[in-house]
């Protein structure tokens, strides 16, 4: 088929299965955008690049799909740098196309030169420029399934404004699946044979577990076992909140029974996961007494925070599908579950209503998770809505919870919504906001409104930077400095605002609105809706581990710290 | 600090080597030296280069992560090979 570059890369796209593109034309684009006016493929046009990649994020984890963002050279390519970060920090699978200015010119600071393969080597699993026309659809071919294959991440794909341009004849990629890792037998078997004699044994769960569509495998693996459950961040919704082997979230603000299940095990079963810092507190006291087994498809995760017993180098799917053919028998787990169970008890998650009778933060999401259930997408911002957004949200699928937990980008939840919502047309999306996220990205409601992509907004608006306040109050003495926001005199009215931008907008100030104004929200379905909820500006997250302190120090309220104080 | 000396295979692709050398200033590894030439087989190039690592960090964490970069096809550590031409 003789075509263009342009055409070839529009035709490669098609082929390998693209169905949207959130972008933004410019220069160095535009020659992609003459064929893509005539393509099957959907273009959402954004209002900022970053909400593009965003959107590329948030539609990858709700559909396990590869997200594609486009943007033009220089400015354009640049806006994509954080989005690019938060991928690759995550490991989502998206394939960010960038323009670039001609061959003849890279390298002369031309108009709207950036080396954006260099400036995104540090945060892309791979990277392309290409310099031959001929050469798109197998870059396309090879750039989906990089992205898609292994350990997800973002690659780039840069195209000279020339090579776009250039006549070329289409030649259709080569598709390849890649051949997943062949699991060590042995391994498996040092595995099956720790957890078979372990007494403390708990299932310490990462987002490769979503990643690798295992949320399945784990819950035969945990039943057939009575082993606990503990889901990360990233790991939320990869095990079903209602299942009673689940101890909840670990980690800085986890539960106290699962951090105290990690700090106690005598073995952890690690999967997909990466012992990051904000799970395991203070390194060389996290989980003092405990074997570990790691489970990564990255082989370059495996041991480098805390040295694994018995690593095994896999997708997770794969491994728990092979520990659950080895391992036949229940371990008796009696006096762990009579421990654990008792911490369940005693250190429930819990929350205070503020003092000056405004609204609980945690009322409110507790109420939209129940209102709303399980089937529908949520996402967050960062910050403490977030963490609440962790914590009351009851999960009980995988790609439910969409959040930035490696980069913690404020501003993902509106694009990332955004996202999730083309892509699952049929669910409810809510993105739960903070007041300062919302004001960074909230451009992309106008993009919501006239591309009919009916998202909710819940802006859990407590007036400031609220988790940089609550450190302020924890560890500088409650000096203030530069975290309030204005929100709550409106600047801006978020009603207005939402208005503005073509979306409805709600305010709810009261405990006996919350109910009817979700469901004023829930009815809506033309349109994005804003709702501002005005909550109480001292609410705090707890439990807490302080950052650089040991997990064995969480406090379940300020002041109160269970595991500290414990015999053992 | 713990001296390594790394013999990588790479394939001649634009980008390749920045790719590595931004590896090692991304994770805070200090190269010493480094060369690069034609490697005898095929597209591809062979990488010399002396490291030293922070103390707490592996080299096989290193070279796991240098397996990572799609163009890089093979590291070895020659540590051992060195010290035994110079006869430590
Ligand atoms: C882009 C970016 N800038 C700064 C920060 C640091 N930061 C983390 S949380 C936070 C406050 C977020 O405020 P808000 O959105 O109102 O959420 P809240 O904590 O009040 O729920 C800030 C400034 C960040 N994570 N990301
Ligand atoms: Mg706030």
């Amino acid at each position: 088929m003789d075509t263009t570059g342009a055409g070839a890369l529009i035709k490669a796209l098609e082929d390998v299965g693209c169905e949207v593109i959130f972008g933004m034309p410019g220069g160095a684009i535009l020659p992609a955008y003459d064929p893509l006016f005539d393509s099957k493929i959907r273009h959402v046009l954004v209002r900022h690049e970053q909400g593009a990649g965003h959107a590329a994020q948030g539609y990858a984890q709700a559909t396990g799909r590869v997200g594609v963002c486009m943007a033009t050279s220089g400015p354009g390519a640049t806006n994509l740098v954080t989005p690019l970060a938060d991928a690759y920090m995550d490991s989502v699978p998206i394939v960010a196309i960038t323009g670039q200015v001609a061959k003849s010119v890279i390298g002369t600071d031309a108009f709207q030169e950036a080396d954006i393969r260099s400036i995104t080597l540090p945060i892309t699993k791979h990277s392309y420029q290409v310099h031959d026309p001929a050469d798109i659809p197998r870059v396309i071919a090879e750039a989906f399934q990089l992205a898609a294959s292994g350990r997800p991440g973002p690659v780039l794909v840069d195209l000279p404004k020339d090579v776009l341009a250039t006549a070329t004849t289409y030649t259709p990629p080569k598709i390849t699946v890649p051949a997943r890792p062949v699991l060590s037998p042995v391994q498996i078997r040092n595995a099956a044979q720790l957890i078979g004699s372990s007494k403390r044994p708990v299932f310490y769960v990462g987002g490769g577990v979503i990643r690798s569509g295992a949320a399945g495998e784990l819950q035969k693996l945990a039943e057939k076992t009575g082993i606990p459950v503990v889901t990360t961040l990233m790991a939320r919704g990869a095990f079903p909140d209602s299942h009673p082997l689940h101890l909840g979230m670990p980690g800085m603000h986890g539960t106290v029974p699962a951090v105290a299940a990690l700090q106690r095990a005598d073995l952890l079963i690690a999967l997909g996961t990466r012992f990051d810092d904000r799970v395991t507190g203070l390194l060389p006291e996290f989980a003092p007494h405990a074997a570990v087994i790691h489970a990564d498809i990255d082989p370059a995760e495996i041991s480098k925070n805390r040295k694994a017993d018995v690593g095994i180098v896999g997708d997770c799917r794969d491994v728990m599908a092979a520990l659950s053919a080895v391992i036949t028998r229940k371990t008796d787990l009696t006096d762990w579950w009579n421990y654990l169970g008792g911490l369940l008890t005693t250190y429930p998650l819990g929350y205070d209503w503020p003092a000056d009778g405004m609204l609980a933060p945690q009322y409110v999401i507790e109420r939209i998770s129940k209102l709303t259930g399980p089937e529908a997408i949520y996402t967050a911002g960062v910050g403490q809505h977030q963490m609440w957004a962790a914590q009351y949200v009851r999960y009980e699928r995988p790609g439910s919870f969409i959040n930035s937990g490696g980069a913690g980008t404020m501003g993902f939840a509106v694009p990332a919504a955004m996202g999730a919502q083309t892509g699952a047309p049929g669910r409810t999306v809510w993105a739960i906001d903070g007041d300062g996220c919302f004001q960074m990205t909230n451009q992309e409601l106008a993009t919501c409104a006239a591309e009919g992509i009916p998202i909710k907004v819940a802006i859990i608006n407590n007036g400031n930077l609220g988790m940089v306040r609550q450190w302020q109050t924890l560890f500088y003495e409650g000096r203030y400095s530069n975290t309030r926001l204005g929100t709550h005199n409106r600047h801006p009215d978020f009603v207005k605002l939402a208005d503005a931008l073509g979306c409805v907008g709600l305010r709810c100030e009261s405990k006996s609105e919350v109910d009817g104004t979700i469901l004023e929200a829930m009815a809506v379905h033309d349109r994005p809706v804003v709702v501002d909820f005005v909550v109480g500006q001292d609410a705090q997250v707890w439990p807490m581990v302080a950052a650089g302190t040991g997990n064995d120090e969480i406090m379940a309220a300020r002041g109160i710290r269970p595991l500290f104080d414990e015999e053992v | 600090m713990t001296r390594h000396s790394l013999s990588l295979l790479l394939r001649n692709e634009p980008g390749a080597l920045a790719r590595i050398v931004v590896l090692f200033s991304s994770r805070g590894v200090d190269v010493e030296s480094l060369s690069l030439a034609p490697a005898e087989q095929g597209d591809l190039s062979r990488l010399d280069v002396v490291v030293e690592l922070q103390d707490g960090r592996t080299v096989h964490q290193l070279i796991k992560q240098l397996g990572r970069i799609v163009d890089v096809k093979n590291v070895v550590d020659r540590t051992h090979d060195e010290a035994l031409e110079l006869g430590a």
